[in-house]
This record gives C-alpha cells, sequence and structure tokens, in this order.
C-alpha cells in the first residue's frame, strides 16, 4: 500500500516537473502544477502514516489543499487577465523580464 | 524596577514612532510636541537607569527560543552612559527639530525614524544577547539610511544614503560572522559568557571574531578606510547629523570595541591594528576638516577624526579615557552641528566662504558655538580638553610615545581647523572681502615667487551648497538645546571622576583605571605630556591666524591638501568598487532569459544537486 502511493507519488511530481519543464501555455502550467502539489500532498499523508504521527500529516495535507487552491485561483485570474491584456498564453512569448 | 525603565526607555520613542506617524502630516504642530514628550519621556526613564545599574540581566525574554537564545538586556554602566547619550541627546534634537522641520513635509516620517532610532540605540547599548545586538545595530543603519535620504527629491541625498548604507552593511556582515563564530564554537549568544569564556576559544577563530568586530566597528564608526560615507551622510536634516551622525550611532563602532575589549586584547596584533586605524583616521580626518569649504563636512571630518581618536585611546587601553572622550565629544559635537544648523537655516548656504561676521546677528548661537569649538580643540577647562589630555596621558603611560606624538600632532591641526572654523562663520567676512581686508592675508606680497600661492583661490569657484530645503522662518527657537549642551560641554568633567567611578562598577570583565576628578584633574594638569599637547594645541591655532604671515608653509603642504581635499582619492576608489560590481552583474544579466521554462529548468537542476549532495553524504 505505501509502496504504491510512494510510486504514485514520484509519479506524480515528474509529471508536473516535466509540465514545468516542456508546457507552453500558462493555464495548462497552472494545471501542472496542481498534479505537482498534490503529488506534495499524497507525501505529506504517506509521511505521517509512516512516523506514526497521521493526524498531523493530515491536518498539513488539508493546509496545503487550502493554499494551493488560493493559488490556483489567482493564477488563473492572473492568467485571464494577460491573455486579455497581452493576447497570448504563450509563456515562450512572455519574456519582458528578460535581462 | 530596572526591569520596567529599561522596556520603557525602548519602547516609549517606540510607540511614539508609529503614534506621531499615524497621528498624520496634516496636523504637524501635534507631530511636534508628541515627538518632543516620548523623547523626553525615553531621556527621563534613561536617567532613572543610572543608580540602577548591575551587571547581571535585568530582562530575560525568551523571543529567541531555542535558536537564538533569550533576549536580555543588562543594565551596565557602559550601557546605561550610552543610552543616556542617546535618549538626553536625542531628545534635545527633536527640541531643536521642532523649530528646524518647521514648514517641512512628511513630519511624520521624520519624527518616526528619529524615535525607531532612539529606541533601537538604547536596544543596541543595552542588548545583553549578541544576536539582538546585530539586529539593533541594522536597525540603527537603517535609521540611518532613511533618514541622510529624507530629502528624497535631491540625488545627492540619495547617494549618500545608499553609500551610508551599503558601508554599514559591510560591517554589518562582519558582525553577523564573527556572532555567528562565537554561536558555533560557544554554543551560546550570551555576552557574559562570551567576555568570560572567551580565551577558550581557539586562536585562530578568536583572531577572526575580532578583526571582523573591527571591521564592523570601523564602517559603523567612519574609520579608514571606511569613512567616506559620514561626508556623505551630511545630506540628512541637521538635527540628524547632530544626533546620528555625532553624538550616537556612529559610536557604536567605539562601543563594540570596548565591549569586547576583554575578550579581544589578547589577539596578537589586535591592539596595534586597532592603534593603527585610529591614528590614520584621526590624522586623516583632522587634514579633511582643514581643508574644506562645506561648514557641515568639516564637522563631519571632524567627527572621524575624534572618533578615530577615542578608537585609539581603546587601542592602548584607556577603557575609561576612550568613554570618557565619548561622552563628551558627544556633548560639544552636538552642539556644533545644532549651531551649525542654525546658521545654516540663518544663511540658507553650507559654503563657510558665504558666511562671516555672524556674531553680530546671532550671538547666542555664535557663543555657544565657541564653546564647542573650543572643547573640540582641547581649549583647558572644557570637556574636550580633559578627556583628550586623558587619552594622551593614557597612551603615554601605556608605552606608545609615537601613538602620543601623532595624536598632539592631530590636536595642533583641530585647532587649527576649529579657530578656522569658527573664524570663516563668526568673525572673519565673506570671503570676497575678506581678501581685499585682512592686513594677515598679503597675497600680492608673494605674488613675485610664481605660482599664485593663496590658499583659498586655489579651489573651485565657491559654489552655493544648499541645504536640503529653504527654510522659509528666519528665527526659530533653537536656544534651549544649544544652551543646555554648552552647559554640559562647560561642566561635564566636574563629574569625570564620579563617572568612573561609576563606569568601573559594574564592568567586572574591563580593568579600568579611575581616580576622582580633583586627582584626575592633579594628574592631567602636572603632566609634562598635557604642556607639550597645550603648546601644540596654542600653535595649531596661532597658525591658523597668522596664515597669511607663513604662506610659504601652505606652499610646501600643497599637494598635501590637494589630496586632502579629494579625500585622499577614498571616494574615487568607493566610486569605481560600484562601478566594477554595476559592471560584473550586467555580465551575468545573460542568465535572465525571461523563459518560464528555462528558470524551471534551473529550479530542478538545482533541486537535483541538492538531492545528490543530500544522498551522497
Amino acid at each position: 500500500m505505501i509502496l504504491t502511493l510512494s510510486l504514485t507519488v514520484v509519479g506524480l511530481i515528474l509529471i508536473g516537473l516535466y509540465g514545468l519543464l516542456a508546457v507552453r501555455n500558462l493555464f495548462k502550467l497552472i494545471i501542472t502544477l496542481q498534479i505537482l502539489v498534490k503529488g506534495a500532498v499524497l507525501a505529506l499523508v504517506i509521511a505521517g502514516e509512516t512516523s506514526g504521527r497521521l493526524q498531523l500529516g493530515q491536518s498539513l495535507a488539508v493546509t496545503v489543499i487550502v493554499a494551493d487552491t488560493v493559488v490556483a485561483v489567482i493564477a488563473l485570474a492572473l492568467a485571464v487577465q494577460l491573455k486579455q491584456q497581452s493576447g497570448t498564453v504563450d509563456v515562450g512569448r512572455l519574456d519582458t523580464l528578460k535581462g | 524596577m530596572p526591569f520596567w525603565l529599561i522596556i520603557l526607555t525602548i519602547v516609549l520613542p517606540w510607540s511614539g514612532a508609529i503614534i506621531v506617524w499615524s497621528v498624520g502630516d496634516h496636523r504637524p504642530q501635534i507631530q511636534h510636541r508628541l515627538a518632543l514628550l516620548f523623547s523626553g519621556l525615553a531621556g527621563l526613564c534613561a536617567l532613572l537607569l543610572i543608580p540602577l545599574t548591575s551587571d547581571a540581566a535585568a530582562i530575560r525574554l525568551p523571543f529567541g527560543a531555542a535558536a537564538f537564545g533569550d533576549l536580555t538586556f543588562i543594565p551596565d554602566s557602559l550601557g546605561v552612559l550610552l543610552a543616556v547619550i542617546a535618549t538626553v541627546i536625542g531628545s534635545l534634537t527633536v527640541l531643536f527639530s521642532n523649530g528646524y522641520m518647521q514648514g517641512e513635509k512628511s513630519l511624520g516620517r521624520y519624527y518616526a525614524l528619529v524615535l525607531l532610532f532612539i529606541g533601537s540605540m538604547v536596544g543596541l547599548v543595552l542588548s545583553g544577547s549578541l544576536f539582538f545586538l546585530f539586529l539593533f545595530w541594522e536597525m540603527t543603519a537603517l535609521c540611518s539610511y532613511a533618514l541622510i535620504a529624507f530629502h528624497s527629491d535631491n540625488p545627492q541625498a540619495v547617494r549618500g544614503g545608499m553609500t551610508a548604507l551599503l558601508i554599514t552593511q559591510l560591517g554589518g556582515v562582519g558582525l553577523l560572522a564573527g556572532v555567528l563564530a562565537i554561536y558555533a564554537w560557544l554554543g551560546s549568544f550570551d555576552i557574559p559568557t562570551f567576555l568570560a569564556e572567551g580565551g577558550s576559544l581557539p586562536g585562530p577563530v578568536l583572531a577572526a571574531v575580532g578583526f571582523t568586530f573591527l571591521l564592523a566597528a570601523a564602517t559603523k564608526s567612519a574609520q579608514f578606510p571606511f569613512h567616506t560615507w559620514l561626508p556623505g551622510a551630511m545630506e540628512a536634516p541637521t538635527p540628524v547629523s547632530a544626533l546620528i551622525h555625532a553624538a550616537t550611532m556612529v559610536n557604536a563602532g567605539v562601543y563594540l570595541l570596548v565591549r569586547f575589549y576583554p575578550a579581544l586584547a589578547g589577539i596578537p596584533g589586535w591592539t596595534t591594528a586597532v592603534i593603527l586605524i585610529g591614528l590614520i583616521t584621526a590624522l586623516m580626518g583632522s587634514l579633511m576638516a582643514l581643508t574644506t569649504y562645506d561648514l557641515k563636512r568639516t564637522l563631519a571630518y571632524s567627527t572621524i577624526s575624534q572618533l578615530g581618536v577615542m578608537v585609539v585611546a581603546v587601542g592602548v587601553g584607556g577603557i575609561f579615557a576612550s568613554q570618557f572622550h565619548l561622552a563628551s565629544h558627544a556633548l560639544f559635537k552636538a552642539l556644533l552641528f545644532l549651531g551649525a544648523g542654525a546658521v545654516i537655516h540663518q544663511v540658507g548656504t553650507r559654503d563657510m566662504r558665504q558666511m562671516g561676521g555672524l556674531w553680530r546677528t546671532m550671538p547666542l548661537v555664535a557663543n555657544c558655538f565657541v564653546i564647542g569649538a573650543a572643547a573640540l580643540a582641547g581649549v583647558p577647562l572644557l570637556n574636550g580638553f580633559w578627556s583628550k589630555e586623558l587619552i594622551l596621558e593614557t597612551a603615554l603611560h601605556n608605552g606608545y610615545p609615537w601613538v602620543y606624538l601623532t595624536l598632539v600632532l592631530t590636536a595642533g591641526l583641530t585647532a587649527a581647523y576649529a579657530v578656522r572654523m569658527v573664524w570663516w562663520v563668526f568673525v572673519g567676512w565673506r570671503t570676497e572681502q575678506f581678501q581685499l581686508l585682512d592686513p594677515g592675508f598679503q597675497v600680492a606680497q608673494f605674488k613675485g615667487i610664481g605660482e599664485a600661492l593663496d590658499p583659498v583661490t586655489d579651489s573651485p569657484a565657491p559654489a552655493t551648497v544648499h541645504s536640503g530645503s529653504p527654510h522659509p522662518s528666519p528665527q526659530f527657537p533653537f536656544h534651549a538645546p544649544l544652551v543646555i549642551l554648552a552647559l554640559g560641554t562647560l561642566l561635564s568633567w566636574l563629574i569625570a571622576g564620579e563617572m568612573g567611578h561609576w563606569l568601573a562598577q559594574t564592568l567586572p570583565f574591563h580593568n579600568l583605571h579611575v581616580l576622582p576628578t580633583l586627582e584626575l584633574v592633579a594628574e592631567i594638569t602636572l603632566n609634562e605630556a598635557t604642556l607639550l599637547a597645550l603648546m601644540v594645541t596654542a600653535a595649531g591655532m596661532v597658525i591658523w591666524w597668522w596664515r597669511g604671515r607663513i604662506l610659504w608653509v601652505w606652499y610646501w603642504f600643497r599637494p598635501l591638501r590637494q589630496a586632502a581635499r579629494h579625500d585622499f582619492g577614498f571616494t574615487w576608489l568607493n566610486d569605481r568598487i560600484v562601478t566594477d560590481v554595476k559592471g560584473f552583474a550586467a555580465a551575468w544579466q545573460l542568465t535572465q532569459t525571461g523563459q518560464l521554462n528555462w528558470n524551471m529548468a534551473g529550479i530542478v537542476m538545482a533541486l537535483l544537486v541538492i538531492l545528490l549532495i543530500i544522498f551522497n553524504w
């Protein structure tokens, strides 16, 4: 059980990291970020279970879910604004921070 | 009782800062009164602490938890002395500001920062924990920066503030490194623990601590080669210059050296380094003060020089002498700065060549200023005389004749620029008239020799240096702070003996050489060292008086004067370093592609590297 879950965590985080490296659409990028964070949440629960402090792990997981939801909402709102302002959600073309 | 007094001395100015700020700039009179009230109450609390000194922690707050140790405050005499100076001179400058800053914009910001500074300074000197000492140290640097750049629409002020911040940050990093090294070896941030067990540290570690602390002290007290920020700090409103850049914050470096002297004095070469830095600074500062035309810069260079003298006093082992001079200097330099503030307020320029003859129009300021300048020059019976002579005597007594001789030379130069300053501002005429009228100033007589020898006109044309902003009101009630400080300058040496006794009581690790006032007076006046110093001081004054007749001396020292006027090249060096760092940063700009995916790749790579390191260990 733990092993399966652990592998799921690794899989989710790898998918997330790959997405952050490769995806160019901002909306898809936010979804990728969600996948990555879900892996982290699952990892928290597993850590709680294996260390014998499941309540701590679960409460941290809930906290992360709440925080992450806020992040997602704000990110989506910003992305919508960006789409309206600049007409694109391609992160390759959004390079105004270029030094 | 000490518990509440310490808390009040720190918290009163801080809460005052918040309250004055929240009052809002549309009610300036209330802001003036409130700032005065809070700083005055803090000064009262600090004064009440004087009889309650002890070498044990009076407050132990578990703020730092397990990581940083408790926040402790130790009301020992060294800390209380500096706290009293900070709060009392602080409230006097706030009183002065009540008139000086009349009609200025953003008074809330001004008073909030001044009050925040006063509280932080008290915390810095009373803190018994190295970690919190560092924290307060940085807070004072921050206030200093924000107040130098107070006139944020003036690029020079912003530049001066940035220079001050950068250089004092360098020292702050040094202090942090030293503090962390102590923590790594002793497992404690407690200052008494370090003073007691400092000797058990391995030699190289202790040496590293000693020299990082020296770096911190040198940057904070504007010592060679980090003195360049203090003249730039003169863009601050004059009361701020009096409080932060003359009487209190710049003393923090001397305080650091004195505080840790028992633990660090044993490091090989440390005292020599301290003496050398102090001596070079003292000499250079007085030379630069002799060549500048800006009244506030003259005072700034003079502060640098006097701080150098205090550092030398620490180096030769005169702990009491350095603290005595610190207290004297705080009084007379605050007096000089506030007097200069009154003059600048009146005249509207900082260029001494455009002043002159002000004795008639502002006699009270002139008299107070002359008292301050005489104390600076070391004229007998004023506090500066006794403290300076005590340092000279200590240097000679502890076996440093070369230090003594250099300090005597500095004293002569100090006397010369003190007379020059008073002459130009209050007595003489404006330079253009002065050249025609002063019979001692015989330029024409020397014209045949070849070059123009005129010590005045080989300078750039007198450019008007405007103080931050024009002040509309011609007069304001500046008398009270000036008179109080002048009385302090005249009389404070009378309690020198008691002060020494009081200092010795609660400093178990320092070995203070103290005497009752009468014996101190006898020891100083009956010493040949004093006689020589007095003669040189008198010679310094006479030299300025007779400068017309000894123009050949000016001619001989022309290269030296030119170098001094250009800050001995250190400003250029600073600019060069800043330019190079900027160039280096620009070279790294390539790494900023603005591509989100690339940035992510960088983060993932770093993560992989960290994981590799963790799992290999």
